[in-house]
């Protein structure tokens, strides 16, 4: 199909604002009167409250009010479980222990807040959290994850006389008698563990309770602007109605975002409501660290059963993930492991096991990602141990286990994160393969290219790996296409944006429809008095579920258009062409209407309309998807390992990716760029180190790293299409796509380039230092 | 984090046993010490002020002595908390005399450090302990020259 702006590479309608700090971001929001707060967080990961003395601190002039738990009398209560249990899958167990507001008799992670300091600015607070005397007597805490579900480990809940949140098994065919028939079983003990989501910016949050007009205004950094209404408005008594939630730019989402209800939220919506001023709470970065949900921590061991030729038999994968104090999020990050582990293979027996435990650290919830890059991680792992085993080239082996284009739709008969069971829509993974090959000259490089610098002394090498990435989950999004009197359109949907390029992406959408450019498209989206209908931000869901919606409200807005117009210009309908803002004859070009104008008709200020007529030319529509659009794609990447030093340098990135139709390249490119930085901080950076006490030992960017540019590698694209038979516009998700495939790849490629050395990498993040070890570990054993 | 080290004390066993156990002159050599104050026969309360990288930490806290031999032996517990994080030792100390003018102490301990001090301090922890220590020791051999010199 021929398009003017679908599909185009066109820059950001936003980038000018948010580039010259003209963009609103929530610490932008500044009000009369306005008050400050600060959170007393816990230094101790366990712990019992014996008494918290705030007198010292509400004596402190400028402090205007301090509150611990037992202040908040019934309003104090844990909060909900913000995703259901997946009581779809047979045997499940599922302990639920959610997020309380503030700490009240125990204390279960570093950084749990007790008590909470509003003033009359932020220094005055930061200085009376100094003025609390807090009496907490340590407990033992629960900090390693396999320790936790031993027998006798010190609990987390002693109500629950176990730390065990949940159990899952999943099977489809039968591994056991797959594995009785192989010709090789190849088991791998892989390690997983913690990372942060890293935004560029913190949480923050304005509150405003009028009690004259009786409104709560929320200006928050939140990734379900309209679940947080919801919630707060049910949590405070409130009418929906008497509740705004508005989401401006964000710097970054990344999945902790979507956490409502936080303590933080629940505990100054009250006090705001208490005091009758605004306050403010922006999220420092110390802070960050230890009240912002994190990702991972899961120990899998897994098996892979295969003929002598390569074919797979079975799978097996039995995993523990640490959850952290609570499970708000449910069973989100493991079961997307639990999916997305055979990920692009053909793998007719299946056996997947998990154990959730509770521990005394951050709760978990998805992280850009969410469980995908392990799953992919353990899968990637084992077809790269069955190639050595068997003597395969790594390409090959996976080569001859893909599902085959003709093969779509695919059930694997595992129930996923939208407690169905999962199917995989469409994809052409070979292609990707052989994209992907072609684009770093493969044949190349392992023929040529690398025994030449093997011979110079270099250690250098290729890892080539293959994901999938379940995208574009239910339930559903809306979206209203307005035509203003300006003939310029107005667009409002309930996805909150982060980044991601809504603004552009959206108006795309519906200037093709409209016939308007791009930029005289204003879209609007994570403002609950705008549109407040929708899920929100997350699973690389946008573009697919809100951007159909949109486009089915542009279609109809588009067919109101050519109604009117038909009848005003007295031209048949198909002859009309809508474009540059305006309707015209195809015929005759003069004959033509601006789309303003035709507008102002559709809303007469006076005389009569129309039995049913309804006014302007405005719609609403809603999509929801019947089940996810699987994306795709291979990752090649060549590494060079400075065994000296033992620093990683990655020369060359390339990603063969599929994720349907592409509403616009750019947007799609900055999508993978952000998941790759993740991915290479996940492969070799980032890692948050507790001691044995349960201390976080690297609670700052001096000590946690995250990849700076000049650890980035230019990062090659090649973009395949497959559009996704379940929605209109063929579009699947890429959020995620580039953090998902990326540990699995540098695992690989660092192997190949350590051959010599025997080397096996069975965790990640590695870290030079690390990887030091599994160096010397090789030469001795 | 595991603590261990020695020195050696210009002074015979006694005095320098009576000198680690005078309040008044620990609350000199610990450096950052404010206040050091005995309240029974075994514990003192105190107040410190350290200062690890960009953490600037004041403390509150406890030293308890306990399993005391005089003069060869004894346990130091102390506990400390203040708004950048909390701390909480067990030390084994030893002296051991050599020769008549000089004697060896030896320390082994446990230390338990959380909150800020940690998270943010975490990498200069070990060094600034150390350096803390071994100023420590420096003032207490001065002031034990001192004393000698005194006496004779």
């Amino acid at each position: 199909m021929e398009t003017k702006y679908f599909g185009k590479r066109i820059q950001r309608n936003e980038d000018p604002r948010i580039l010259t700090g003209q963009a609103l971001f929530v610490d932008d929001v500044e009000l009369p009167d306005m008050l400050h707060a600060t959170f007393l967080r816990s230094d101790y990961p366990h712990a019992r409250i014996n008494s918290i003395d705030i007198s010292a601190a509400l004596a402190r002039p400028g402090v205007i009010a301090v509150y611990t738990a037992k202040d908040m009398g019934d309003y104090w209560k844990p909060g909900p479980l913000l995703v259901p249990a997946p009581t779809a899958i047979p045997g499940v167990v599922f302990n639920k222990r959610t997020q309380v507001p503030m700490a009240r008799e125990e204390i279960r992670h570093q950084g749990e807040p007790i008590a909470v300091v509003i003033a009359k600015s932020r220094y005055i607070a930061e200085d009376a959290l100094a003025d609390i005397v807090a009496d907490l007597e340590p407990l033992d805490p629960v900090v390693d994850v396999e320790k936790a579900l031993e027998p006798g480990s010190p609990l987390v809940y002693n109500d629950l006389g176990t730390n065990l949140a949940s159990h899952v098994q999943q099977e489809n065919g039968n591994y056991a008698a797959a594995a009785a028939q192989a010709d090789v079983v190849i088991k791998a003990h892989i390690v997983i563990d913690r990372g942060i989501a890293g935004a560029m910016e913190n949480r923050g949050l304005v509150v405003q309770w009028d009690p004259k007009s009786q409104h709560l205004t929320v200006w928050a950094t939140t990734q379900a602007p309209i679940a947080l209404r919801n919630g707060l408005s049910g949590i405070l008594g409130l009418s929906e109605s008497q509740v705004r939630v508005i989401a401006p730019f964000v710097g970054g989402g990344f999945g902790p975002k979507i956490m409502v209800f936080q303590p933080e939220e629940v505990v100054l919506t009250w006090a705001s409501m208490k005091l009758g001023l605004p306050i403010k709470y922006i999220e420092d970065r110390q802070e960050n660290f230890l009240a912002m949900t994190q990702e991972r921590n899961q120990i899998h061991d897994a098996e892979i059963a295969l003929t002598k030729d390569g074919k797979i038999l079975g799978v097996k994968d039995v995993f523990v993930q640490d959850t952290g104090a609570f499970n708000s999020y449910a069973l989100t990050v493991p079961l997307n492991t639990q999916t997305h582990t055979t990920g692009p293979y053909k793998v007719p027996n299946y056996y997947s096991e998990f154990r959730v435990a509770f521990t005394d650290r951050i709760l978990v919830t998805p992280v850009r990602g969410a469980g995908r890059p392990y799953g992919v991680f353990v899968m990637e792992r084992l077809m790269d141990l069955a190639a050595k085993k068997l003597g395969l080239d790594p390409t090959e082996i996976r080569r001859r286990n893909y599902l085959q284009p003709e093969e779509f739709p695919y059930r694997t008969g595992i129930i996923g994160q939208d407690f169905a069971k999962n199917i995989l829509d469409s994809g052409n993974y070979p292609a990707t393969l052989d994209k992907a090959l072609e684009m770093i000259e493969y044949e190349q490089f392992i023929k040529e290219e690398q025994p030449k610098l093997r011979a110079q002394g270099k250690h250098v090498g290729i890892g080539v790996v293959t994901f999938t990435e379940g995208t574009g989950v239910g339930p559903y999004e809306g979206g209203r296409v307005t035509v203003e009197a300006s003939g310029k359109v107005s667009v409002a949907t309930g996805v909150g944006t982060q980044g991601q390029g809504h603004y552009t992406s959206f108006a795309q959408v519906v200037a093709e429809q409209l016939g308007v450019p791009v930029e005289d498209v204003r879209v609007v989206t994570g403002d609950t008095d705008q549109f407040h209908w929708g899920a929100g931000t997350f699973a690389s869901r946008g573009a697919t579920v809100a951007g159909n919606a949109i486009h089915a409200a542009a279609s109809l807005v588009r067919a109101k258009i050519l109604k009117l117009a038909s009848k005003t210009l007295q031209v048949p309908e198909e002859d009309l062409v809508l474009e540059n803002s305006e309707i015209h004859s195809a015929t005759h070009p003069t004959t033509c209407i601006p789309l303003g104008e035709l507008a102002v008709k559709a809303n007469p200020s006076r005389g009569a309309v129309e039995p049913g007529a309804e006014p302007g030319l405005e719609a609403t529509a809603y999509y929801g998807p019947p089940y996810g659009a699987t994306a795709g794609g291979t990752v090649a990447m060549i590494v060079e390992v400075d065994t000296e030093l033992m620093r990683v340098e990655i020369k060359r990135y390339v990603i063969a990716h599929d994720c349907g139709t592409v509403i616009n390249p750019l947007i799609v490119d900055g999508q993978i760029h952000g998941g790759v930085s993740l991915g290479v901080g996940n492969s070799f950076f980032e890692k948050l180190v507790y001691d044995e006490n349960g201390q976080l030992m690297n609670g700052t960017f001096m000590d946690y790293l995250i990849p700076r540019a000049t650890d980035m590698p230019y990062i090659e694209i090649g973009h395949l299409s497959t559009p996704s038979p379940l929605n209109p516009l063929g579009i699947k998700g890429v959020g995620e796509a580039g953090a998902i495939p990326t540990p699995a790849a540098f695992a690989q490629a660092v192997e190949n380039a350590l051959a010599d050395y025997n080397l096996e990498v069975r965790e990640i993040p590695l870290s030079p230092n690390r990887l030091f070890e599994l160096l010397e570990e090789s030469k001795t054993s | 984090m595991k603590l261990e080290g020695e020195y050696l004390f210009n002074g015979p066993r006694e005095e320098v046993w009576n000198i680690v156990r005078d309040p008044d002159v620990l609350a000199t050599c610990i450096p950052g010490t404010q206040t050091l104050k005995q309240v029974n026969e075994n514990e003192y309360e105190g107040a410190i002020g350290v200062r690890i990288g960009p953490v600037n930490a004041a403390f509150t806290g406890k030293l308890t002595v306990s399993d005391e031999i005089p003069p060869e032996s004894c346990t130091l517990t102390a506990e400390g908390k203040g708004a950048a994080g909390f701390a909480r030792g067990v030390g084994h100390v030893v002296l051991e005399e050599q020769g008549s003018d000089k004697t060896l102490l030896k320390y082994t301990g446990e230390l338990i450090i959380g909150g800020k001090l940690m998270s943010v301090g975490q990498r200069l922890i070990d060094s600034v302990g150390k350096s803390m220590i071994n100023k420590g020791f420096e003032t207490l051999d001065k002031t034990l020259a001192t004393r000698l010199a005194a006496k004779s």
